[in-house]
């Protein structure tokens, strides 16, 4: 050693510091890129040697560019994603089937089953009244439209929801391919040198992409790949490997898609239908879509077509044994339910008569003798269809004490899918705030860095600045 | 907790997303006036709301039931309030016939007055409303009596619904009330049969006959009068059952409101609450986000 160690010393520090300096402009010019990590040089002490018997340091080095990380909250952050893709979609599904009962503010279907039965009412004022007779006929094509329009939008939002499985399949494989390919980068690189931070970053960022569509959790293996797996269990990122996801038609569920999966590596696809949406799809757009689909309109549905079934039931039982004006008699007034399930579509309920003489006001035949066209019984018996109380699937209730907790139903399914929407966004701030004060840049402090840095900097240019100077004096004692 | 600008920009926006989204729901109610206007707004009210609003239809629907079935029963009144006009002037007639002092040769002009009394009560028993007879029973498209008095309708009972399974007859059977029953006399007094009977025995000159049907015209004088007090309890039932649909329809009205309608002052100051905020929010990011350390670096 000697005065030549002064350059060594002062070269370590410059780069040093110029590295530093490298990881600030970097922190600072990503100070808004969405899931960028917050980078910091660690400085150590260079190697000590031994200088006439003294222990010297020998400079500075940099031990690692280290990203501000916590896999813990990560973990969280990725898994509320989840929740939050899963109530949104839910939110707005439900949102679409709130406005098809609107009854609070227009008239709906519990308006057009009053006005049916009201209809009825009026009949028994006036039984022979061909106005009457007509209204009881309008009011009822009425209520059969009604039950079709709600039948119809209903389905109209599963198989919206069926169609978003397209785009939200090809998301996800986008997302498994990028995956994949972010391991293999990783990998190669954490083998050559040091921490990969931008590409983890990045990684991290596809990984919670991908939480949001579908329920996932994911190990990272010490080569630095990161596997991901189907929450409940189907493996999707093993290594540079990716499964792929496809649709098929269903024939068993109205031809609904089923989701199919090949496996990281694999040739054939199993149906994984059942578990990609997590428990009881809840996890994931994926999810919140199978569950719009499968569970939640199928059970709004299922009422509308009980209720349906059972008016028509109901006012054909009276209907059929009453006689029109002319007599007939034996008619049914809606077309008979054969099987309740989609009864309240379009090939279900409608009306069963067309003229208004076979309107069954009367419970004689009004031809005969003893018989008269003012007989206004069965319409009287068919008007209170509407007040009775009938064992149906909620219990026993009036008709339209059904539909009103239908609607009811469908309040709840609303409430609570906004409010777990709600909560989860509150969460994800929590969280995103909790990311931002660990992870996120400050500029002040990197501001400062900067100064900080540029100094140390200016310190160990001033270093080679005197050693050149000490050289000097030295080469002149020679000359 | 470490503070960069991103938290604070965070939390800026998240404010005032936040102050937007109640001013935007304060907005929706004090425009349409409720505060339930959509099932998901609550869920219970919403189904009490529709429960109540189905009970408020059903009983405008009775009120109309109601309305149509006074209508039949006033008409009744004045027919029978014109039947005992008649039947008391034919009790009058016979009593004068029946004395024995009258000369007989009175005799054709009262028959003729009779019958038109007769034809008066069959007329009466005629009566319609809307084209319907209401004496008639079922078969009230047709007159119910024909030019001899002969009783052509049925006893049944039209009924209408005032309340919930709460029935009322609106009509009264001409045949019971003018032929006492189906066939004549069977079940009260035959009133026109007794006209027929005091016609016959003047136009035999035998006033002992005209004395004998005295007491079935008083009988029939109370047959009418009975049925009109019946009628009477009817009208005021409906009555009742009307007033108490309106006073159902007032408190239902009044719990509806209650629940669907908004308090205007409560939204209105909310709202001038959430500009407050709203100010204060945007100044308050305006003066933070002004400075940094970029300022005093030179």
């Amino acid at each position: 050693m000697g005065t030549l160690s002064i350059f060594n010393i002062g070269t370590s520090a410059l780069n040093a510091q110029r590295l530093a300096l490298d990881v600030t402009s970097e922190n600072i010019t990503n100070v808004n890129t969405p899931g960028y990590s917050r980078q910091t040089a660690i400085l150590e002490t260079a190697p000590t040697t031994l200088e006439r018997g003294f222990p010297l340091g020998s400079g500075v080095d940099v031990a690692q560019v280290q990203r501000a990380y916590d896999s813990f909250l990560q973990q969280q952050i990725t898994s509320q994603n989840s929740t939050s893709g899963d109530s949104s979609t839910l939110l707005n599904s439900m949102t679409r089937v709130q406005q098809l009962f609107n009854d609070l503010t227009t008239n709906g279907l519990s308006n057009s089953l009053q006005s049916f039965f009201a209809s009825w009412q009026d009949l028994t004022n006036n039984p022979q009244g061909q106005p009457e007779r007509q209204a009881v006929l309008a009011d009822a094509q009425q209520l059969v439209d009604d039950f079709h329009r709600i039948n119809g939008a209903l389905n109209d939002v599963k198989s919206s929801a069926n169609q978003s499985l397209t785009g939200l399949t090809s998301d996800i494989n986008d997302d498994l391919k990028q995956i994949a390919s972010l391991n293999q980068q990783i990998k190669d690189i954490t083998i050559q040198s040091g921490s990969p931070n931008e590409l983890l970053d990045k990684r991290d960022q596809v990984v919670k992409d991908l939480a949001g569509k579908v329920g996932i959790t994911y190990v990272t293996q010490n080569d630095g790949t990161l596997s991901v797996s189907l929450s409940l269990g189907q493996p999707l990122v093993l290594g540079n490997q990716a499964a792929t996801l496809s649709l098929q038609a269903d024939a068993s569920n109205s031809g609904y898609y089923k989701v199919m999966s090949t496996p990281p590596g694999g040739s054939t696809a199993v149906d994984i239908t059942s578990i990609v949406g997590g428990p009881n799809n809840t996890q994931g757009e994926m999810g919140g879509t199978l569950q719009v689909r499968d569970t939640l309109v199928n059970g709004f549905l299922s009422k509308l077509d009980e209720l349906a079934a059972t008016m028509a039931n109901q006012v054909n039982s009276f209907h059929s044994t009453g006689y029109g004006v002319n007599g007939s008699t034996g008619l049914n007034f809606f077309t008979p339910p054969a099987t309740v399930t989609g009864y309240s579509g379009q090939g279900g309920i409608a009306l069963n008569i067309t003229s208004t003489d076979d309107i069954a006001a009367s419970d004689t035949d009004p031809t005969t003798a003893t018989g008269g066209t003012g007989n206004n019984r069965n319409a009287q018996n068919i008007a209170s269809v509407g007040d009775q109380v009938y064992a149906m699937s909620i219990g026993s209730t009036t008709l339209s004490g059904f539909y009103d907790s239908l609607v009811g139903q469908v309040g709840v399914s609303v409430q609570s899918a906004q409010r777990s929407s709600d909560q989860s966004s509150a969460i994800q701030k929590q969280l995103d705030n909790l990311r931002e004060s660990n992870a996120g840049v400050s500029l002040d402090e990197e501001l400062a860095n900067l100064i900080k840095y540029q100094q140390a900097y200016e310190g160990a240019a001033k270093l080679i600045t005197t050693g050149t100077q000490m050289m000097d004096t030295v080469l002149g004692m020679v000359q | 907790m470490r503070v960069t600008q991103n938290t604070i920009a965070n939390m800026v926006r998240d404010n005032i997303q936040t102050i937007q989204q109640r001013s935007e729901l304060l907005q929706q109610e004090a425009s349409t006036g409720l505060k339930v206007s959509a099932p998901g707004d609550d869920p219970v009210s919403a189904q009490q709301i529709l429960d109540m609003k189905a009970l408020m239809a059903s009983g405008d629907q009775y009120q109309r039931n109601i309305s149509n079935g006074t209508s039949w029963l006033s008409m009744a009144e004045s027919a029978m309030s014109g039947m005992g006009d008649a039947i008391t002037r034919v009790k009058e007639l016979s009593l004068e016939m029946s004395t024995g002092t009258t000369d007989p040769s009175a005799y054709p002009a009262a028959v003729t007055e009779l019958q038109q009394l007769k034809s008066q009560l069959i007329s009466l028993g005629n009566t319609q409303i809307n084209g319907r007879y209401i004496f008639g029973g079922f078969k009230n498209d047709t007159p119910p009596f024909d030019s001899a008095g002969t009783f052509n309708g049925t006893d049944d009972n039209v009924n209408i619904e005032i309340g919930q399974g709460e029935f009322l007859p609106i009509n009264y059977s001409g045949g019971k009330i003018l032929r006492g029953g189906t066939p004549p006399g069977s079940t009260g007094t035959d009133v026109i049969g007794t006209i027929d009977n005091i016609i016959t025995a003047l136009n035999g000159n035998n006033p002992a006959g005209v004395k004998a049907e005295l007491t079935n015209l008083d009988k029939s004088l109370d047959q009418v009068l009975s049925y009109r007090t019946d009628l009477g309890a009817r009208l005021n039932r409906l009555t009742g059952a009307s007033s108490i649909i309106d006073d159902t329809k007032l408190s239902l009205t009044k719990v509806v409101s209650d629940k669907q309608d908004i308090d205007f002052a409560q939204v209105l100051s909310d709202l001038t609450k959430q500009q407050t905020a709203y100010q204060a929010a945007l100044a308050a990011s305006a003066k933070v986000s002004q400075i940094s350390l970029l300022d005093y670096l030179k």
